[in-house]
């Protein structure tokens, strides 16, 4: 199962049977193209929460907005709010987009778009986002997508500080068509070859300035306008975003967790093995809240998962559904290691209770190196580890750098690392989200690699990344 | 050799088909009715360069010929006495060949020229046959055998300019020789002479007769805003704001153009080689209307320039197929769209212009004055009148014209130019561009009270055009 439409696999087939290499530009939309829905109405919901909009502010917002949904001049609202944001600190906007990134913008960004970028940058086409947007939006999404080229409209900056002005026109219907057609003359792209991806009714200029429009999740007008033309529309599946049901499901499940934990322990307690009874307890809570909530699992290769028995299990992650999947895939037998900052945290006391983490004092090294020692001692005596190398969660599948504890540790014990890729966790449960949504997870047991040292380790490390990379990039049929 | 080709006999059969319907569309009728020439006209007028001044005797018996074959040249409209009804064709007992047909003398090209415009800008007599044929002989200035031109005035309601250029390209010869025993279409029964009055009434029996099916659809529209008011009220909200957006979105029109009258028209031709206009469309991913529209803005561009006006866009009124965007199909609308007076590079001009007229096909009320025109139809004139005043009228209009690809004749002279100077809505300038063979024949229609320098106009025209050419 690729996981994409066939419209999208026919696409992607059509891009790599095309032209190659850097005269061919591909030009995608930011808003409504390649992430769901739109950006600036996550930082103006930001702007509404944290800082004070006078309600002037608002009410010639709103009016604005209304007014150009109604046959006005649908630039004007963007000029309001850039005249709004005069005397503000371009830094401070930066990192507000960067934190807006991480916690909302990132779980927009559609898979199939991401996967449509991808075959044009194997293909060696030069990649733009071309949008209205500024690149205080654009920048983060368009850096997590490896797009380097920005065709955007530019802020005025003075000292630091907006001054309320655009350097330029506003980059909207033709004028983003001029900015593409300017960009492709600076960059010797063949816009005749080349693609262009757009979903609203204003783009209408700009794919028409390119020899292989798409309308991408077109609006109704743009969708009429590309049948009239005889354009390609494509339909992609939005990120699944957090609806009433899937909360309801996802409280039903922490408590099927709870309960699960509970059963488990008892009956442990009831046969007097408290190693069994953990067990049961992993197998309660990770089979009881997945299926309350409707997530189920399509795994290749499952049965490298129990072939090098004791292992240190390796995987990407992007979700707190990581933990789960993975303690339903593991099943019985592992633990994790995990900073002692968490051991008091509510949502990891009940786990801990369960899985016995090794609680790494990263503020002592001594004792850090004991606590290791002690976990190569535990994974010897058959009890495989679970580890995220990449340390934290990534806001998006982009994979961060792996860290080289985990392979220290398989060098130590003497033990094979199991590469586990989890593909779309973070589109059921986003980074920041507390909601499960109901999905199927796809995840692929890479082949297990044994015999570690230290000498070749760096770059066996990076090989390792880079499979990850492939497999999530092409997935395995 | 003075045998009938078969290219010629087809062609003459499908103009003996052209236009047959009885009454006129609904469109027609709004212009028709809206008319108020010439300020708010739908009169086009087509100039013919000849090589030689052809034979008047056979010129006349040809002209009989053709509306003979072509019955329309020898109807006139009539109208209802009350707007019930549209009006319709009726063969004209009075039809006199010499009204219609007659001949003059002139010394120079640019004199014809100038007597042209002044028979576009005499309005018909709407009694009578809506077309106007003169012969300008003595083109070539006293010098040798000279040049002539023949000049067509006609009026939307019987062609519009489309359908005057396939009208004449159907008519003329491909051959300089005579083709004696013609053919002719059969011989249709002549329309009873309808009356005014009886036409209203029984306009009016019909829009009775249809009263309960439109009741039925309009209790049915009620109903369905009734029970699926977010339906119809968003549906209804989306339309209106394609409307406006349509009237009112465009650039505002350029004060180097202005004062307008709409009363002095003044006529200009230019020729340009196709191909490398072809080839420029092309290189932009546009059409040959796209590079038509791109052409005048390039000459309109040089004149703000020259007048040191800094104008970055202006509007221009296009049209737009309600079929598919590059086919011919039938279903056209106007639609004004801002041009770009800013960008010097021709090629990079046709992709703005693309842009710009693709945009329109995301206007759901792009087809409004087709969907509104029956409607205005059953209202006094004035109203259609000042629907089609709404729209904000453009600099300039620009219109292509697919013309003759071979070599015509007519009566014995080789035509070497087709010219359709069009009228002059609101706008200062009227461009038709007609393909004649290898060749782009532009006519130029000005509003000589709102240039203010008519030959620097023209200079930077054909320099626009001499840009195209490479």
């Amino acid at each position: 199962m690729s996981g994409l439409s066939t419209a999208v696999t026919d696409a992607i087939a059509a891009i790599e049977a095309g032209p190659q290499g850097p005269s061919v530009g591909a030009f995608f939309d930011l808003d409504g193209t390649l992430v769901a829905g739109y950006t600036a109405a996550t930082f103006y919901g930001d702007r509404l929460k944290g800082r004070d909009v006078s309600p002037a502010e608002f009410l010639r917002t709103v009016v604005t907005a209304v007014d150009g949904e109604l046959g006005g001049d649908p630039t004007r609202i963007a000029h309001v709010a850039f005249s709004a944001m005069r005397g503000e600190s371009e830094e401070a906007f930066a990192d507000l987009g960067e934190r807006l990134f991480r916690s909302k913008i990132a779980g927009t960004i559609r898979r199939e778009s991401r996967a449509l970028v991808l075959a044009h940058q194997r293909a060696g086409h030069t990649v733009a986002v071309a949008s209205a947007a500024t690149k205080y939006q654009i920048a983060p999404v368009a850096r997590d997508l490896g797009v380097e080229h920005l065709v955007c409209t530019r802020l005025v900056v003075e000292d630091g500080q907006f001054t309320g002005a655009t350097d330029g026109p506003m980059l909207w219907g033709r004028h983003k068509a001029s900015g593409v057609r300017a960009f492709a003359r600076e960059h010797a792209v063949d816009l005749a070859q080349s693609y262009g991806y757009g979903n609203g009714y204003e783009d209408v200029a700009f794919l028409s300035s390119v020899g292989h429009p798409t309308a991408l999740n077109p609006h109704r007008d743009l969708r009429a306008a590309a049948a009239r033309l005889g354009w390609p529309a494509l339909d992609l599946s939005d990120p699944v975003g957090g609806s009433l049901l899937a909360v309801g499901r996802t409280a039903a499940a922490l408590a099927g967790m709870n309960a699960g934990v509970g059963l488990g322990l008892a009956y442990g307690l009831a046969r007097g093995d408290l190693h069994e009874g953990r067990n049961a307890a992993i197998r309660l809570a990770t089979h009881l809240p997945m299926a309350i909530a409707g997530v189920s699992m399509n795994v290749l290769h499952q049965e490298r998962l129990w072939t090098h028995r004791p292992a240190i299990f390796v995987a990407n992650h992007q979700s707190s559904l990581d933990i789960p999947v993975l303690g339903r895939l593991l099943e019985r037998d592992f633990t994790i290691v995990a900073k002692k900052e968490a051991r008091w945290d509510p949502r990891a006391v009940v786990g801990s209770v369960v899985i016995d983490p090794a609680w790494i004092d990263r503020s002592d090294s001594e004792s850090a190196r004991a606590t290791l020692d002690g976990v190569v001692e535990r994974i010897r005596s058959g009890t495989s580890l679970m580890i995220f190398p990449e340390g934290t969660r990534s806001a998006t599948p982009v994979l961060g750098p792996f860290r080289k504890g985990a392979f220290h540790l398989a060098a130590q014990a003497g033990v094979p690392v199991v590469p586990v890729v989890l593909r779309n966790t973070g589109e059921l449960m986003r980074r920041s989200s507390l909601v499960l949504n109901p999905g199927v997870v796809d995840v692929c047991v890479l082949e297990p690699e044994t015999d570690w040292s230290v000498d070749d380790m760096s770059e066996r490390i990076a090989a390792l990344r880079t499979k990850f990379e492939e497999t999530l990039a092409r997935w395995p049929a | 050799m003075s045998d009938v080709s078969d290219e010629d006999v087809e062609r003459w059969s499908g103009a003996a088909g052209w236009s047959s319907a009885p009454e006129l569309t609904a469109m027609q009728t709004l212009l028709w009715r809206a008319e108020r020439h010439p300020v708010q006209s739908s009169t086009s007028t087509v100039v013919i360069d000849l090589d030689r001044a052809p034979d008047w005797d056979r010129l006349v018996a040809a002209t009989e010929w053709g509306t003979r074959l072509v019955r329309r040249l020898r109807q006139r409209v009539v109208d209802p006495v009350v707007p019930t009804a549209a009006p319709t064709w009726a063969d004209d007992p009075t039809f006199d060949l010499a009204y219609h047909l007659r001949r003059e003398q002139v010394a120079s090209r640019e004199e014809m020229l100038v007597h042209a415009a002044q028979i576009a800008l005499r309005p018909f007599d709407r009694t009578r046959p809506l077309w106007e044929g003169v012969l300008f002989e003595g083109l070539g200035g006293g010098e040798g055998a000279g040049g002539a031109a023949y000049v067509l005035k006609i009026h939307h309601a019987l062609a519009d300019p489309l359908g005057t250029v396939q009208l004449l390209s159907m008519l003329q010869s491909g051959q300089r020789a005579h083709t004696p025993r013609k053919p002719l279409g059969d011989e249709v029964v002549a329309p009873v002479e309808p009356d005014p009055v009886d036409l209203a009434v029984t306009g009016f029996r019909t829009g009775v007769a249809s009263l309960p099916g439109t009741v039925r659809a309009t209790v049915r529209r009620v109903g369905l805003a009734a029970t699926r008011p977010q339906l119809v009220v968003g549906s209804t909200l989306r339309y209106g704001a394609s409307v406006r957006r349509l009237l009112t979105q465009a650039a505002p029109p350029s004060p180097e153009l202005s004062p307008r009258t709409g009363r002095m028209w003044s006529f200009l031709t230019l020729d340009a080689p196709l191909e490398p206009l072809r080839s420029v469309a092309r290189l932009g991913g546009g059409t040959l209307d796209d590079a038509a529209v791109a052409l005048v803005l390039g000459g309109l561009r040089r004149y703000h320039a020259r007048r040191d006006s800094t104008v970055a866009e202006l509007p221009v009124g296009v049209r737009v197929s309600l079929d598919r965007a590059d086919d011919l199909g039938n279903r056209f609308a106007g639609a004004l769209i801002s041009g770009p007076l800013s960008i010097e590079d021709p090629v990079d001009r046709v992709a703005a212009v693309r842009g710009e007229v693709l945009s329109l096909h995301t206007e759901r009320a792009l087809e409004v004055l087709d969907v509104a025109a029956p409607l205005l139809n059953r209202m006094p004139s004035f109203v259609g009148a000042s629907a089609l005043r709404t729209a904000e009228a453009p600099d300039a209009f620009v219109l292509t014209l697919p013309g003759p690809p071979h070599r015509r004749y007519m009566a014995g002279a080789e035509v070497q130019g087709m010219y359709v100077l069009g009228p002059l809505p609101g706008a200062a300038l009227t461009v038709c561009l007609v393909t004649c063979g290898d060749t782009a024949c532009i006519g130029v229609n000005v509003d000589a009270s709102a240039v203010a320098d008519l030959a620097g106009l023209a200079e930077c025209l054909a320099e626009e055009v001499a840009a195209f050419a490479g």
